[in-house]
């Protein structure tokens, strides 16, 4: 039996205390205390969760008054991005384009101009769906994720964030501050593509890699790709295969194969598993051949 | 006949009267409004797409000022939503409040509180015990035998009837002899389609306020398109009588045929008013929305016959339409669905059979083009299919067979049939031909790679109206009011409604060319049931054709009114006079040529009428028009399919249209446009499936999806080229037709022949998404 009497996306049917921290530490100590606690930056993967009765939380923390969750700075190992920074400022970000492009294009086809002018990196991360076209971008990257928590800070690898649709390896008193995004040099190509329903959608399939090239050969390969597994995911086979690899058409379709082979899709509203399993080889070979010949970023 | 020249305001880009409150916001809809004391309403819905309602328990309910509506409570009353049949063809099965659900989200129980939230919370208190009944989701499914009966008895008038198989009504037709026809084929072509079934996605949700009033009447503002069947319906339901029913005409946020029925809220609302003797306001969220209507989908099975010259011999067409829980216009849609495919091609010979089948599904309503755009898809596809084997040109084979100027045209159905007298269908075809490079179009199988062209087009038409010269089984008629103001404008007072196509304009527009005063002279009057004649329902593309006719014809008495004063007023003799308009004065004149002083304005008249006593000039009449002339659209589609991912984007798109007199062009090209996106839409990629086990929507209603295109799943506009025909309508206002649906119908079949032209491969169902493009491809070893 499905709860349609739930359902009322003109209000949020269950009612819940609001609460609006000004630091980092603050919030620790309320994530802490509270129980049944969201957190909440932009809130547009959170508030239609609350419209439509998925969650229930009895406390809502907004993180939108900590301004030191937000900014991108340049860092000695990369671009840092605050987890409260808007999609769109990411998107417009200078910095972004010159030193972590691929992050930029995973970030401008999230949702509309009006999804990214509220939607928020670290939102997108701990949101935790597969779909997640920002996270991808730094699973393909190998960002690092800067955790604060009762028991200190914490630096974890993207790669292992994720367990499960909606979980992540976040503690109940932990927080997400923000990601570091190494930079990608100028013997490293990249490219991003999702496809969706229609122009404005939440991704069907997404890909995004990174091929960089020593001698004419690939030294290192990130294949990552989104709505293909239950998290975001790397093909560490396929990156092995390419490994000290000419990309030639052949090795780039025998690539495609392995990524078709390689994933665990489902099938849902959005497409069934035979079309992800068939449309990921395509898209496949059009981000490796983009990627193998973009050299550098500029 | 030519028709640009002779007119002063037609014609011209105006501005619409509403365009400043709705570019800025400030336009109230129906879910804008409230009023002091008002109590929100909330429903209580069935989680099962069949069941019977055993208890339901309102003692949960906590706060003692919560308004509860049970269906004990509300009236015994079998109904049809849908008023536009006379009664021995209208079929009933319709209550306020259902105690046994047929699909999920069919109301059971309304509450209403002080606030939405207030109310939410009764709603989740009120215990529903269902016993839940097989349910079925599809139309052949349904007919078999020993499914679980959807309906046993429902009315069609006010008789009892038995429903058999879930079928709900049936309609065949046999014209001329089909044996015989197929017979004289060389070539017959047979093949079974099936469409989606779509949302309409009209920008605002069905909603609805209800004020009760001291004398037990109510005051009702609502989503809807016709203001007087609502009213008619409401006094069905609940007895009180019309003249204390008042509906009043709210801005309408689109509707696309789905406020055609009166909207289920509105009697709910009126039930929990009268009850509680407070204004109550219903407004339907997006997801209830999902949950209120849909399109038909239609099973079609067709077969087609012609000769080796490429002209057709015969036909036979078995039609299942799926309907969902309940009739809204089920029967008067099988006569359609007939209509729309015999008045597209010649057949001296055809053969017909329409079934309405229920399913436990959300019911299913017209939808922009009522089965045209659905029965359109199939026979433009079909007309390639055929054209290639007899080895012609599919668009030669179009000419060889359309019915056009002279030809006996069925309109909407059997019952309602007249002669096309206007038809632009060979300049639409011959120009989009040319614009699109039609007979150098690539071809299949010279292509391979990654990407493949294809150029596809479709052709089609709606009725204007249900007119006709004689009566059918379908209702159309409408009116208007009209008064010269004591400066010189004019009010025109209609039950028409603007759907956001610029209808109440256009007429405007009309009144003002015959009366001979600027466009923005003509105050469109937002009035209500009590200071409106009867008008049927806008819909049918009859706004302009049909009420502008009335608006036309209301002038034109006033006009004569006007001749009668303005001559006894300047002593002349009133056939004598002209009219003219003085751009200086801003002012109409009147007046006797080449006799110096003897003219008059109207405001003048007007004032000097008011001063003497003499009266208003006004007049109020209905009108009845005698066709439904059919406007004819094409379309010419260049499309690229991606062999790797299925998708299929839009080059170019050619767009011509017969609309008779073009009374605003960059409306008119809006409903082009607007009809466009939503035919690449219905082509590629709506639909609204269910999840057998739950029952319910698979996207449980909410728009995530349930996506739709945006500017950029569109081509550009200068890649995207509208031209209209030189044609005039000799039965229409200034020769004007309409043009709402017409620009929808053909536009499937044109995009699936560009998407088939592109890939050389067949598609049977809609929506033809990407991963059926990328199945058949596989299939068929298209080479990478």
């Amino acid at each position: 039996m499905i709860p349609i009497n739930l359902w009322n996306t003109h209000i949020i049917g269950k009612p819940f205390q609001y609460h609006q921290p000004e630091t980092i530490e603050e919030t620790i100590k309320l994530l802490s205390k509270l129980p049944n606690c969201k957190v909440m930056a932009g809130g547009t993967d959170l508030v239609p969760k609350m419209k439509q009765r998925l969650l229930e939380p009895e406390h809502v923390v907004n993180l939108k008054k900590i301004s030191s969750l937000m900014g991108i700075k340049e860092t000695s190992n990369g671009v840092w991005i605050g987890a409260a920074t808007k999609l769109r400022a990411i998107e417009k970000s200078e910095l972004v384009k010159e030193k972590i492009p691929l992050q930029y294009l995973a970030t401008k086809t999230i949702g509309s101009v009006q999804i990214r002018n509220m939607g928020t990196i670290g939102g997108n991360v701990c949101n935790a769906s597969p779909s997640a076209d920002g996270a991808l971008g730094l699973v393909a990257q190998d960002a690092i994720v800067h955790i604060a928590g009762s028991n200190g800070a914490r630096d974890k690898p993207i790669a292992g964030f994720f367990k499960s649709p909606g979980v992540t390896g976040l503690a109940k008193d932990e927080l997400v501050t923000g990601f570091t995004v190494p930079k990608i040099d100028n013997d490293t190509g990249y490219h991003f593509i999702s496809i969706g329903r229609t122009a404005l959608d939440i991704s069907t399939i997404s890909i995004a890699v990174t091929i960089t090239k020593k001698n004419g050969r690939v030294s290192k390969a990130r294949i990552a790709l989104g709505s293909v597994a239950p998290t975001p995911i790397r093909l560490n086979a396929v990156e092995d295969y390419l490994l000290g690899k000419t990309l030639t058409d052949e090795v780039m379709k025998k690539a495609a194969d392995m990524v078709s082979k390689g994933i665990r899709p489902i099938t849902d509203i959005r497409a069934t598993a035979a079309y992800r399993k068939e449309a990921s080889k395509g898209m496949a070979m059009e981000t490796l051949k983009i990627a193998w010949i973009k050299e550098g970023h500029r | 006949m030519s028709k640009h020249t002779s007119f002063n305001v037609l014609g011209k880009d105006t501005w619409r009267q509403d365009g400043i409150a709705k570019v800025t916001g400030r336009e109230k809809y129906a879910s804008d409004l409230s009023l002091p004391n008002v109590l929100y309403a909330r429903l209580v819905k069935s989680p099962y797409p069949h069941a019977r309602v055993k208890r339901i328990d309102t003692s949960k309910i906590v706060d003692p000022t919560i308004v509860t509506l049970t269906p004990d409570e509300v009236p015994d009353v079998i109904f049809c939503s849908r008023l536009v049949s006379i009664p021995s063809s209208t079929y009933k099965d319709w209550k306020v409040l259902s105690n046994k659900p047929r699909y999920v989200g069919e109301p059971v129980a309304a509450v209403a509180a002080e606030s939405e939230e207030a109310a939410q919370q009764a709603a989740e208190a009120v215990e529903v015990d269902y016993e839940p009944l097989l349910a079925t989701f599809d139309a052949l499914e349904s007919m078999r035998s020993g499914v679980e009966p959807i309906h046993s008895n429902i009315m069609l008038a006010d008789d009892w009837i038995k429903v058999e198989n879930n079928i709900a009504c049936t309609l065949d037709i046999v014209e001329g002899d089909p044996e015989k026809g197929f017979k004289e084929a060389d070539y017959i072509v047979e093949e079974t389609y099936r469409t989606n079934r779509r949302y309409h996605t009209q920008l605002e949700n069905k909603s609805v306020l209800v004020r009760p009033e001291p004398d037990g009447g109510v005051t009702v503002w609502s989503t809807t398109q016709t203001l007087h069947n609502t009213r008619i319906l409401l006094h069905e339901i609940f007895g009180i009588p019309m003249g204390k029913i008042k509906i009043i005409k709210v801005p309408l946020g689109g509707s696309f045929g789905s406020s055609i029925q009166v909207n289920t809220p509105i009697p709910i609302a009126v039930a929990l008013a009268l009850k509680s003797q407070r204004p109550v306001k219903l407004s339907y969220t997006r997801e209830e929305d999902l949950h209120d209507h849909a399109s038909y989908q239609m099973i079609f099975k067709l077969k087609l016959g012609a000769n080796k010259d490429g002209i057709l011999t015969a036909g036979h067409l078995d039609a299942y339409l799926d309907i969902g829980a309940h009739q809204v216009q089920a029967y008067p849609l099988l006569g359609c669905v007939v209509g729309w495919w015999v008045s597209l091609y010649k057949l001296p010979h055809k053969s017909y059979m329409g079934k309405a089948v229920y399913t436990n599904k959300v019911p299913a309503c017209a939808f922009r083009g009522y089965g045209n755009p659905q029965m359109t898809w199939v026979v433009e596809t079909m007309m390639d299919t055929l054209a290639e084997k007899i080895g012609i040109d599919p668009l030669d084979f179009r000419l060889k067979n359309y019915i056009g100027e002279g030809d006996l045209f069925w309109g909407q159905g059997p019952t309602v049939q007249s002669i096309i007298q206007s038809c632009g269908v060979e300049e639409i075809l011959s120009t989009g031909a040319e614009l699109s490079g039609w007979y150098e179009r690539p071809k299949a199988e010279d292509q391979t790679g990654r990407y493949r062209r294809g150029i596809g087009m479709g052709r089609g038409y709606h009725t204007s109206s249900a007119g006709a010269p004689v009566p059918g089984s379908v209702i159309d008629f409408g009116g208007a009011m009209l008064k010269l103001n004591e400066d010189g404008t004019f009010d025109y007072v209609s039950a028409l409604m603007d759907h956001g196509g610029g209808t109440m304009d256009a007429n405007a527009k009309i009144i003002a060319e015959e009366l001979d005063v600027s466009y923005n002279m003509v105050n469109i009057v937002r009035a209500d049931t009590s200071t409106t004649v009867y008008d049927v329902c806008t819909h049918a593309s009859r706004g302009i054709y049909s009420g502008g006719g009335a608006a036309l014809k209301v002038a034109g008495q006033v006009k004569e009114k006007i001749r009668a004063a303005a001559a006894r007023s300047l002593d002349a003799y009133g056939h004598a006079l002209k009219f003219r308009w003085d751009p200086e004065r801003k002012q109409a004149v009147v007046y006797a040529e080449g006799v110096m002083g003897r003219e008059i304005t109207y405001e003048e008249l007007a004032q000097e009428m008011r001063h003497k006593n003499l009266g208003t000039i006004a007049t109020v009449d209905s009108y009845r028009q005698p066709a439904c002339p059919p406007h004819f659209t094409g379309y010419f589609v260049e499309v690229e399919v991606d062999t790797w991912t299925g998708k299929v984007k839009l080059i170019r798109v050619i767009a011509g249209a017969d609309i008779g007199t073009v009374i605003n062009p960059k409306l008119a090209m809006g409903q082009i446009h607007g009809g466009f996106a939503q035919g690449w839409s219905m082509t590629i990629n709506e639909d609204t499936p269910y999840d057998p086990v739950t029952g319910d929507l698979w996207n449980h209603g909410f728009m995530a999806d349930y996506k739709l295109p945006t500017p950029l799943d569109l081509p550009d506009l200068e890649d995207f080229q509208v031209f209209f025909a030189d044609t005039y309508e000799p039965t229409g206002p200034f020769g004007a037709k309409g043009i709402g649906e017409g620009a929808l119908n053909p536009v499937a079949g044109a995009i699936a022949n560009a998407i088939q032209n592109a890939l050389g491969v067949k598609f049977y169902t809609l929506p033809i998404t990407k991963d059926k493009i990328l199945e058949v491809i596989r299939e068929k070893e298209v080479a990478l």
